[in-house]
């Protein structure tokens, strides 16, 4: 646990003055498309996604997190996600387009990582071993939101790394004694439901079962899946 | 019985064994159920098949009156309903000695059934994968990230299949992502990690192929069991090549 924090210290210590401007280009990149959306924002954001999941991978997890076991793997898992965004930057896939619906969710969960230092804060922690909104699982949630906010036609493959990442700040919660990713946590689990209900209802014209068995095994795993991370964090 | 007639049953039966080798049914019962068939209408049938083809010869009893065919066999998904659901209509046109144009129209029923919802699909997939891994030692975090994992990797196997990527490509990008994936419980220092990177992959084994070329083989079918073994033994070594690439990542820390 120690590695762990004495990682995050070094990294903002490090860092704060590249995280302060990458927060700043999301917050501009994310009013612009939410106020005036045009071509060249979505094809901006998806290229700043893509920049930030290998600042994670590279920055964070091989420059700061070396000193941590298996730190290489996530920077992998991270490498994964950039190629996700390539991907949908590529085929052009996602549209980023506000669909009506779910957007107070998503503008919820847009503001969730900037809450990371203030939960630290909260707890006791001061600058620099703190969460900060560029740790993994605070970016991780800022993509989510994104997701949720702009969900006509979304990257899947980002959304399901990001369910992955959920799954796995859920034991870090425990683990590495970091509550902050509590927030991931509770904003992925609903994502879950809404996404993959979206999905089944898209695909489930002329298929077996009918939709409404489909949503409620989606509800059932979902309800397992948060079953499971109150019984062990409690 | 006229010629028409013969060539009318040729096309059927012609369909209908393509159906059933591309749904992964094993040939001994392709052929049996074909006979079947020829049998109810009046007919002998001879069939050889091989991975891609199928050949059959059609011929009235007694005569010589007959139609041969070469037909290609598609590329269907296992289909367990299919192999109940066309056996059974070949006992049916047997017992109830059913006309051709009955038994044309039950086919195209059972063919043209819904198929599975992919979401229910994939999320069956990931639960079994779950269990698997829990049934091999695995505590509840690493099920649930073989479950997550899971999901990935069969995600990017159905996408790439939709994409018409050649499926061995399909099995070494979908085993090294669900793997790379279950690899990242490593990182919390899960005792039962290992379990998860293990199971992550199982969804993709392919059991049917298996199984069917053994029971070909053992029915005397050697040329197609072959086939289908040699099949079922190159998504094997697809699957050991991606979760090598992951192991190699992961464990020799080749980064």
């Amino acid at each position: 646990m120690e590695a762990f924090w004495d990682s995050i210290a070094a990294y903002n210590a490090a860092t704060w003055l590249w995280q302060s401007v990458s927060i700043v280009v999301a917050a501009v990149l994310t009013s612009i498309l939410w106020f005036r959306p045009r071509t060249w924002v979505k094809i901006a954001v998806k290229v700043y996604m893509v920049v930030v999941s290998l600042w994670i991978a590279l920055v964070y997890y091989m420059k700061f997190g070396a000193v941590r076991e298996y730190s290489s793997v996530l920077a992998i898992f991270w490498c994964l996600v950039a190629v996700a965004w390539i991907y949908d930057l590529a085929t052009r896939f996602s549209t980023f387009q506000k669909s009506g619906k779910y957007r107070p969710w998503g503008v919820v969960m847009l503001f969730l990582p900037l809450a990371y230092p203030l939960i630290s804060l909260a707890r006791g922690l001061s600058f620099p071993e703190m969460a900060t909104p560029m740790l993994p699982s605070a970016v991780a949630l800022y993509m989510l939101g994104m997701l949720m906010a702009f969900n006509r036609k979304i990257n899947f493959f980002a959304f399901i790394f990001i369910v992955h990442w959920a799954v796995i700040a859920i034991s870090k919660i425990v683990i590495f004694n970091i509550p902050e990713d509590i927030l991931l946590a509770a904003a992925c689990l609903p994502a879950m439901f809404i996404f993959f209900r979206e999905a089944a209802r898209a695909a489930g014209k002329g298929c077996k079962p009918p939709v409404k068995y489909v949503e409620l095994l989606i509800l059932a795993v979902v309800v397992v899946v948060g079953a499971c991370m109150v019984l062990e964090y409690v | 019985m006229t010629q028409e007639y013969v060539t009318q049953i040729a096309d059927f039966i012609t369909r209908y064994l393509s159906y059933m080798l591309g749904a992964g049914v094993h040939t001994s019962r392709v052929v049996r159920n074909s006979k079947r068939i020829g049998d109810a209408l009046g007919v002998d049938v001879h069939i050889h098949t091989s991975q891609k083809t199928a050949s059959l010869t059609v011929c009235e009893k007694g005569t010589s009156v007959m139609n041969t065919r070469i037909v290609d066999i598609p590329a269907f998904p296992i289909s367990f309903e299919w192999n109940a659901d066309l056996s059974a209509l070949s006992w049916a046109a047997y017992d109830g000695k059913l006309s051709l144009e009955e038994i044309n129209k039950r086919f195209e029923a059972l063919v043209s059934k819904p198929r599975m919802n992919p979401v229910f699909v994939l999320f069956m997939a990931s639960l079994a994968n779950a269990s698997f891994c829990r049934l091999f030692g695995g505590d509840i975090w690493a099920m649930l990230v073989t479950f997550t994992a899971t999901l990935i990797g069969f995600f990017t196997r159905q996408h790439l299949t939709r994409k018409g990527v050649n499926h061995y490509i399909v099995f070494i990008i979908s085993a090294f992502v669900a793997s790379l994936c279950a690899s990242t419980a490593l990182s919390l220092g899960l005792k039962t990690a290992e379990i998860a990177i293990a199971t992550s992959a199982l969804y993709l084994v392919p059991g049917v192929p298996l199984i069917n070329g053994v029971i070909d083989i053992t029915d005397g079918h050697i040329q197609i069991g072959i086939s289908r073994l040699v099949n079922a033994l190159m998504l094997i070594v697809c699957i050991a090549i991606g979760m090598s690439a992951t192991l190699m990542l992961v464990k020799d820390s080749l980064l």
